[in-house]
């Protein structure tokens, strides 16, 4: 239980870093955006498509 | 006094590395353990290998660094699809999903691997940590650097002040300009695989004419004070990830060549047209990196340079700026890919707990020693015939004077892609035919491969032009002219342009006893130098490698340690 609250608790970090960085950038109107693609990245995940793997993806994303 | 972990994931390469007290006291490539070549996975085995070198466990560590910031290089992705809109359309989803789904939570995956506390785990900015990794490695206590590679969270190329403040960003120059991005392009077009085949361009560019350069310069424009920027109808990057050049660039320089085709540059004109535009690719990426050493200088004032990012790996390029760009001396950091960027992450988490800098770096010796009493029990379970030896120098001196290929395995192995004596396969240098055998039998790589010489550093300016041994030298990244007059004493490890990437060794270093052996048994204290793996395979790491390589190549011993083993 306790490693799921610090997985937990990490997570949440992540999420409060990542939004700490678009207001330091003056980016918050991405994060709607974020969030819909976030969605959709569950997906993604669910469905497997991450294992796509090519040379400038690599490089670049 | 801190311990800091710094770790590079998820592109290529991936690296774990750690300093103690602002001492190095490891620094692993994942692959040389999982042996995948160039694995960017999440380094795991290479963390705890640096851990187990280090003596303590994760809970010590006073900070782990991620090389790079993955929220702004979210950002970069999310406005180069926006801007790219709507051609990236089909990239898109993969691209951001890739980010959302795996790599903008990789400082959490980092904390539980290591079961350390998540805000112990911090970001850093990857030309921030390839800058690192070369001013504090360097011996330099002030200097201009310059970081150049593919693409970093949004800078591909950096200038930095570093001094004993810190590192500071000079200027920089963002993607989708990118010198690393349009050598991995041409890469391609040549039917090379990126982020690998960039040696091969090199190395094929020497047997061509750079006729072009007119082509090449409308695809990458120099402004004449340092600067450049691509012309980017000829790439592809944004929508399409598997080639990153456009139809474009076919209609400017051709066809691009099929990739996996057997090279034959003495008969084909087509495959000798492909080398001209290799060699003027590496012309214009050896202009564009001297503009930037010399807008360094201009803007620092300083008289020496340290080099890093993947770019920094083109010993050619590298060379001519030594040569054009007005700095008194250079420094390019031996791993100067991204795996370096984990070595960087440690130093910058040090310097910001407070750590000293670290001594000069004086060997890539980073990795696992090489357990000799594990490949005497390997070699008797496997049938190979294994004897200790009381003078293994003078016996590998033997072997290679009666025209062996030896497979060295001593101490710890290199971080960084250069076999520098503890992970190396050794020839004599003489014979034009050894560079075949290696080529196409042992390596069984591309014929126009060239080999690379280890010599004596006092040898050096009798064998070789460019003066005395410097700080390049011992880590073979830059190329000096073979004198003429040794040529054919050097036929095997002389490019057919007469040039070297040559590695000096002086006295203390791992191949010196072999070189002196060599001297007395050859007449040349010079070997052929080459890493100790074959086509697609990572360089060995230990005993079960080692063994492993002798069995599978056509090598004539390994020694491991003081152990001599064949078939």
């Amino acid at each position: 239980m306790s490693r799921l609250v610090r997985r937990l608790g990490s997570r949440l970090r992540t999420v409060g870093e990542l939004l700490a960085h678009a207001a330091r950038r003056q980016k918050l109107f991405l994060i709607p955006l974020l969030l819909v693609l976030l969605a959709g990245a569950v997906l993604l995940l669910l469905s497997g498509g991450l294992s796509y793997v090519a040379p400038f993806v690599y490089t670049l994303f | 006094m801190a311990a800091v972990l710094g770790v590079s994931a998820q592109y290529h390469d991936a690296a774990a590395a750690l300093v103690v007290d602002g001492r190095v006291v490891a620094a692993v490539q994942e692959e040389r353990l999982t042996r995948r070549k160039g694995d960017p996975s999440l380094p795991r085995e290479a963390m705890r290998a640096c851990l187990r070198l280090g003596g303590i466990e994760a809970g010590a560590l006073d900070r782990v660094v991620f090389y790079e910031n993955p929220y702004a290089k979210l950002e970069r992705v999310v406005n180069g699809a926006l801007r790219a809109f709507p051609t990236a359309i089909g990239l898109f989803p993969r691209a951001v999903g890739s980010q959302l789904g795996g790599k903008i939570w990789v400082l959490d995956a980092l904390a539980e691997t290591l079961d350390v506390p998540r805000a112990r785990v911090v970001p850093s900015e990857h030309h921030l940590t390839h800058a690192a990794s070369a001013f504090y490695a360097s011996p330099y206590p002030r200097a201009a650097v310059l970081t150049v590679d593919g693409a970093g969270e949004e800078l591909s190329t950096a200038i930095w002040r570093g001094d004993e403040g810190g590192l500071a960003l000079v200027e920089g120059i963002a993607l989708p300009d990118s010198l690393g991005l349009l050598y991995a392009a041409l890469t391609a077009w040549l039917g090379f695989e990126v982020n690998d085949g960039e040696y091969k361009v090199m190395g094929l560019a020497a047997f061509g004419q750079p006729r072009f350069r007119d082509e090449l310069a409308r695809v990458v424009r120099l402004d004449g004070d340092g600067g450049f920027s691509l012309d980017e109808k000829y790439f592809a990057h944004e929508h399409d990830a598997e080639l990153g050049f456009s139809g474009e660039l076919e209609r400017l320089l051709g066809p691009r060549r099929a990739a996996g085709r057997a090279w034959d540059l003495d008969g084909s004109a087509e495959d000798r047209r492909y080398a001209d535009v290799a060699a003027s690719l590496q012309a214009a990426l050896e202009e564009a990196l001297v503009g930037l050493a010399r807008r360094a200088r201009a803007r620092t004032g300083l008289d020496a340079l340290c080099l890093a990012g993947g770019v920094a790996l083109n010993c050619v390029a590298v060379s001519r700026v030594a040569r054009e760009a007005g700095f008194e001396r250079l420094f390019v950091q031996p791993a100067a890919g991204d795996a370096g960027g984990a070595l960087g992450a440690a130093l910058v988490g040090a310097r910001d707990l407070g750590d000293p800098r670290p001594a000069p770096q004086t060997t890539t010796a980073l990795g696992e020693p090489v357990d000799e009493a594990e490949a005497a029990e390997l070699a008797a379970a496997l049938g190979l015939r294994a004897a200790p030896s009381d003078d293994p120098d003078r016996e590998i001196a033997a072997r290679l004077a009666r025209g062996e290929v030896v497979g060295v395995v001593r101490g710890r192995f290199e971080f960084g892609p250069r076999a520098l004596g503890q992970r190396s396969l050794l020839a004599l240098p003489r014979d034009a035919a050894t560079r075949e055998r290696l080529n196409r039998v042992v390596k069984r790589r591309e014929p126009f491969r060239p080999f690379a010489p280890a010599v004596a550093a006092e040898a050096t300016e009798r064998l070789f032009e460019g003066g005395p041994p410097d700080d390049l030298t011992p880590f073979m990244t830059s190329v000096r002219p073979v004198r003429p007059e040794a040529r054919a004493r050097l036929a095997a490890v002389t490019h057919v342009d007469g040039t070297a990437r040559l590695q000096t060794v002086g006295e203390g270093g791992a191949l010196a006893g072999i070189l002196a052996a060599v001297e007395r048994e050859a007449g040349l204290p010079v070997v052929l130098n080459t890493s100790l793996n074959g086509a697609g395979e990572p360089i060995v790491g230990g005993a079960l490698d080692a063994l492993g390589f002798l069995l599978s190549h056509a090598v004539d011993a390994v020694v491991v340690e003081s152990l001599v083993v064949t078939r």
